[in-house]
This record gives C-alpha cells, sequence and structure tokens, in this order.
C-alpha cells in the first residue's frame, strides 16, 4: 500500500508546475486584458479630446481677424476641464497599470495635448483681456524621489481645491515635463526654470514652494 | 519591460501558486488515503525514549499516557532525566517502581540538549524499534499502533505523528493551535510523494536499525529531529506519517518563549540546511525537493520581509512629508478621491492567493476536528493569516543572524 503511494510522486511535481504555468498564464491573460481595457477607454477619451483641440485651434484661425473672446475662453475652459477629469482617470488606471506600457504613451500623449493647451491659452491671453486665469503646473513624471513624491501629492490637491473654488475663472493644466516633448522643454527651457514641481500663473509668476490655496489666490489676478 | 517590483510579486505569485497547486494535487489524488494506517504485519518490537529537563510538571502525565498505549509490543519506556534542577527524577524514579515497563535513567551530566539525552536512552534500547516522545507530550492511547503498520514496509525507516496542541487559553495557543493542525495536514499530504521534512519531538518512531545506521541523532543541531530526518531521506530511508496517530502537546503560552523556541527551530533549520547543501538538487528526494523547498522558503520569506520594510519605509516617509507639507499648504491630510478605485491585477492575484490558501486552510482544518476541544472559530483563522503569518519572516531575519552569530544553545 505504501508503495502505491508513492508511485504517483514524481508526477504530481509535473502536474503541479503544468497546472501553475496554465493558471499563472490565465491571470497573466484577463490582467493584459483588463489593462488593454482601461488604455482602450482612455484612447477613446483622447480621441475625443483631440477632435476638441483640433476644433479649438480651428475656431482659433477662424477667428484670428475678427475675435470673439468669450467663445475663445470658454473653449479653452472646456478643453482644459475635459482633459483634466481624464487626466484623473489616467492616473487612477496608471497607477493600476503594471503589465503594459501603453498606458505611459497615453500619458505622453495628453501631455502633448496640454502642451497645446498651455500654448493656446497664451495665445488667447494675448489676444484678449479676459478674466480668466491660466494655472500650468509642471511635475516630474515617475519620480523616486520621495520628497518630491510627497510635495506634487499635496501640490495636487491645493490645485485640485483651487480648482474647485474658481470653477470657470481657472484653466489648470498639469503637465508631465520629463516626457520626452521637445515642444514642452523648449518651452520650460524658455522660461529659464530647473526645479520641479512648479506652478505657474499666467505665465508670470513661478511657484516652487508648497503654498495654501489663499497664498495663491493672491496671484490672480482676475 | 516590466519594473523589478512587479517582476518580484510575479515571482512569488508563481512560487505561492506552485506550492498551493502542488498540496491540493497531492490531496485530490490521495484524499481517501489521509487516515490510513497499516494493519502490522509483524508485532515489532518498541522501546520509546523520553528525555526530560525540569519537567516535574508533566513528566508523570507523559509517561501515564505512554503506559496507556494499545500496542502491545512496548516492551520499555526508558525516561531519561538529564540532570533536571527540579524533581523530575524523584517523579521518574516512582513511576519506575510502580511500573517495571518503565526504566529511569540519568545522564552523568548536563548534555544541554534534548539529542543529548535521546542518545544516551537510545544506548540501552535493544528493541526492532525506537521511538521518541517529549516529556510534554501526551500520546492517544492508539497513536503508536497506528503507526507500527507504515514498518510493514522494509524501507520505512521513521514514522512520525500528528501533533496538536493541548492547552488552548490564550489567543496565542490557540493560534498555534491552528497552525498546528495545518502543519499535520500539509506534512501528510508530503508524506504521499516521501517529503517529510521533519519527525517531531512529541511522538516520532524509527527503525533501530536505520537509527543506528544514521547514528542517533546529531547533538550538535539545534533541531535533531528535522536533521536526522533528513540524514534518513539521504540514505534512502522512507519516512511516513500517520495523521491518525493524535499526540498533544505543551506550546508556549508567551511571546517570548515563543519567539525562543522559533528561533531555536529556525537556527536548527538553517544549521540542517547547511550541513546538507551539498546534497542540493542532487537526486532524490532531499536534493530535489526537500531541500529546495526549505531553502527557497527561507530566501523568499526573508527578501520577501526586506521588501515588505522597504515599501512600508518609503510609504512612511512619503505619508509624513505629505502630512507635513499638507498642513503647511492647509489643504486636507486624506481625500476620499485618493483611494484607487481601480485595482491593478497584481492586488487581484494577491486576492486570488488569499483566497486561494484560505480554503487550503480551511480545509486544512476540517479535518482535524476533535471530540474534546470546539472547532477553530473564523476569528482565529483569520488572525492566524493575518497577524500569526507575518511574524515569521521576523524569526526567520532573526535566525539568520543568530545563525550567523553562532547562537547554539537551547
Amino acid at each position: 500500500m505504501v508503495e502505491s503511494f508513492l508511485k504517483s510522486k514524481k508526477h504530481v511535481f509535473w502536474e503541479a508546475f503544468l497546472v501553475t504555468i496554465v493558471v499563472f498564464f490565465l491571470g497573466l491573460l484577463i490582467g493584459f486584458a483588463l489593462e488593454s481595457s482601461r488604455v482602450d477607454e482612455i484612447e477613446n477619451y483622447y480621441s475625443e479630446s483631440e477632435i476638441s483641440l483640433m476644433d479649438m485651434l480651428a475656431f482659433n484661425n477662424l477667428l484670428d481677424n475678427q475675435i470673439n473672446c468669450g467663445d475663445l475662453i470658454k473653449a479653452n475652459i472646456d478643453f482644459a476641464d475635459k482633459i483634466y477629469l481624464e487626466a484623473q482617470v489616467l492616473e487612477d488606471y496608471e497607477d493600476s497599470g503594471k503589465l503594459s506600457e501603453s498606458i505611459k504613451i497615453s500619458h505622453r500623449k495628453y501631455d502633448l495635448l496640454r502642451t497645446f493647451l498651455w500654448i493656446n491659452s497664451i495665445k488667447s491671453l494675448e489676444k484678449c483681456q479676459n478674466n480668466v486665469d491660466v494655472v500650468v503646473y509642471l511635475y516630474e513624471y515617475d519620480t523616486q524621489d520621495l520628497t518630491k513624491i510627497a510635495e506634487q501629492k499635496v501640490w495636487s490637491k491645493v490645485l485640485g481645491d483651487l480648482k474647485s473654488e474658481r470653477g470657470d475663472k481657472l484653466i489648470l493644466i498639469p503637465i508631465a515635463i520629463n516626457t520626452d516633448i521637445i515642444t514642452l522643454e523648449t518651452m520650460v527651457a524658455d522660461f529659464g526654470v530647473l526645479k520641479f514641481p512648479l506652478v505657474i500663473i499666467n505665465n508670470n509668476d513661478f511657484i516652487d514652494d508648497i503654498s495654501s490655496v489663499e497664498d495663491l489666490e493672491g496671484y490672480l489676478v482676475k | 519591460m516590466l519594473d523589478f517590483l512587479t517582476n518580484l510579486y510575479l515571482f512569488y505569485t508563481f512560487v505561492s501558486l506552485y506550492f498551493l497547486t502542488l498540496f491540493i494535487l497531492i490531496y485530490f489524488q490521495n484524499r481517501n488515503l489521509l487516515f490510513y494506517s497499516p494493519v502490522f504485519e509483524k508485532e515489532l518490537s518498541l522501546s520509546i525514549v523520553i528525555p526530560c529537563y525540569n519537567e516535574a510538571d508533566s513528566i508523570g502525565d507523559t509517561i501515564q499516557h505512554h503506559l496507556s498505549a494499545d500496542y502491545k509490543g512496548l516492551k520499555k519506556i526508558f525516561v531519561v532525566d538529564d540532570c533536571s534542577k527540579d524533581n523530575s527524577y524523584e517523579i521518574i524514579k516512582k513511576y519506575a517502581k510502580l511500573y517495571p515497563q518503565v526504566i529511569a535513567l540519568q545522564t552523568p551530566k548536563n548534555t544541554g540538549c534534548a539529542a543529548g539525552a535521546k542518545n544516551f536512552g537510545a544506548k540501552f534500547v535493544k528493541t526492532d524499534l525506537i521511538g521518541f516522545s517529549d516529556g510534554d507530550s501526551f500520546p492517544k492511547k492508539d497513536a503508536i499502533s497506528n503507526m507500527v503498520g507504515f514498518f510493514n514496509d522494509e524501507t520505512v525507516g521513521g514514522v512520525t505523528s500528528r501533533v496538536l496542541v493541548r492547552d488552548r487559553n490564550n489567543l496565542l495557543e490557540k493560534l498555534q493551535s491552528v497552525e498546528y493542525k495545518i502543519i499535520a495536514f500539509t506534512r501528510k499530504l508530503l508524506g504521499f510523494v516521501g517529503g517529510i521534512y521533519v519527525t517531531n519531538g512529541p511522538l516520532s518512531i524509527y527503525r533501530k536499525k536505520a537509527f543506528d545506521e544514521v547514528n542517533g541523532f546529531d547533538e550538535k543541531n539545534l533541531t535533531e529531529d528535522i536533521e536526522i530526518t533528513w540524514h534518513f531521506v539521504k540514505d534512502n530511508w522512507k519516512v511516513q506519517m500517520s495523521l491518525a496517530s493524535l499526540v498533544y502537546t505543551v506550546v508556549p503560552s508567551n511571546l517570548r518563549i515563543w519567539f525562543k523556541q522559533r528561533i531555536r527551530w529556525n537556527v536548527g533549520g538553517i544549521q540542517t540546511i547547511m550541513k546538507y547543501k551539498k546534497s542540493f538538487l542532487e537526486k532524490g528526494m532531499l536534493g530535489s525537493f526537500i531541500l529546495p523547498f526549505f531553502g527557497l522558503s527561507w530566501v523568499l520569506a526573508v527578501f520577501g520581509l526586506c521588501v515588505l520594510v522597504y515599501r512600508v519605509f518609503r510609504t512612511i516617509i512619503v505619508r509624513y512629508l505629505s502630512t507635513f507639507y499638507s498642513v503647511q499648504a492647509q489643504t486636507t491630510i486624506l481625500r476620499l478621491q485618493d483611494i484607487n478605485l481601480s485595482p491593478s491585477i497584481l492586488f487581484l492575484f494577491g486576492i486570488f492567493l488569499f483566497v486561494f490558501s484560505l480554503s487550503f486552510n480551511l480545509l486544512a482544518l476540517s479535518y482535524s476536528r476533535e471530540k474534546d476541544y470546539k472547532g477553530t472559530n473564523p476569528f482565529q483563522v483569520g488572525f492566524f493569516m493575518f497577524f500569526y503569518l507575518l511574524l515569521y519572516p521576523i524569526v526567520l531575519i532573526t535566525s539568520s543572524y543568530k545563525f550567523l552569530r553562532g547562537y547554539n544553545k537551547w
């Protein structure tokens, strides 16, 4: 009887190995599928945002000679709000994305979109006398520096609070500066800033020390 | 390219999944044989050796339990006093006077370890089989008779029993009770593939020939019961376990003694790994399973703890700094939006593994119902899985440190 106990002993190690491989890879496939569905969702948002951006740029060109500042600023605000909300979804998915790199590519695309928005908002500010403030938040993507991670967490909260308080009177554009976007790098180099995270208000004021909502409101002129 | 931590998590998941699957497959292939005890074809003669050091409170009860064993081949019970400082030896002598089966022995001087007293007692044994029990262990009446049948197979060198906890008064004892039940179940499963890695101290029986061949217990090793088992397996003696042989034992009732006991077990484990390291990946169960299983568990637990400590430490620093900056910026420290409701696949893997191991543990516990005790309550199982097991890597790291420092005392 004891002999019969041991007959199958070697097979079971291989059987367990095969079952583990099947279950493990099934799990990985589910993981890839889950992350892929999240990327697809982000891609859909992105496509819509891209259309919105094109529309806004076209609108900008159309109105070059007969500027309707109200509509232009409203288009900027709507677009900024849209991609700000999408950025929050993207951030959640990024934190959860472990297997695929696609979500990082989406992040770059969004950063490029936000850079466009920043450029457009600079132009808009030049063209129009308006009562909207533009706050650009430049941060480091995927940093390992613990102080920076903590600072960036707090900056996100403070700027989120500021946006909630000011609503349609504020365009908030968070952009990661280290995602290899040449346009962005050139703009940042033009400003001559080296320390991040950094908040730029109306392309005039540069704040790199953690500040309260009240402090920031002091810089908002409108 | 996946980052280092993701690769590490996936590796841990794979290894844990493999061992859980292995145990489940062994269980399904052998579930009808779990409590099987072969009927002995020949009544082999047996002597039991009980080492004793300062166990006046329990030694009498231990002897009494052995005397009430229903195995007729039990010839002698050698109770070896290792120069106790209490009145253990007087109690042993009293039993020796009352029962001719009981032989009172005393070592010339304290050997400093159970192995010393066991080897001393073994010198007096002339029977086919030699059994060992601790001075605070209490076998059930049929424990021995359920073990002897395994020796029908001439290649079986040792048979071990199922040890459960006798006193379950406080939480620590209750958690150890859960642990012992799960250990007994998994050890039995390992028995089906020849992978038993320890013949426990509370009650194990060896073929005297095999015992002599391996020169008895290694007195330099802190876990002589692990060492002798590995020696048996290395020398191609089979080791079996009888789940039907129930032995109750006394376990540490406070954390300090528990920690000390676990340090000894683990330092002994490392000593054994080092002693047999040359057999690593050699043909046979010792080299191909027991050593890698033990070694891998140890490395993974220690490394896992280091990673965990690093992660926790990092999180604490970030939390501290965030709180500091949040106060500075007069913003909320924690918001509902900070909770990520999109779980990662690694988190889902973790949940799956947890449910899988919980199911396995519950399965193990379902095979450990006892007449005289209440069943294990879910709170104990939860506490065991969430807190008790987390203490183990700390024990392993401390043991490794103590091993390197040459710790070698009981």
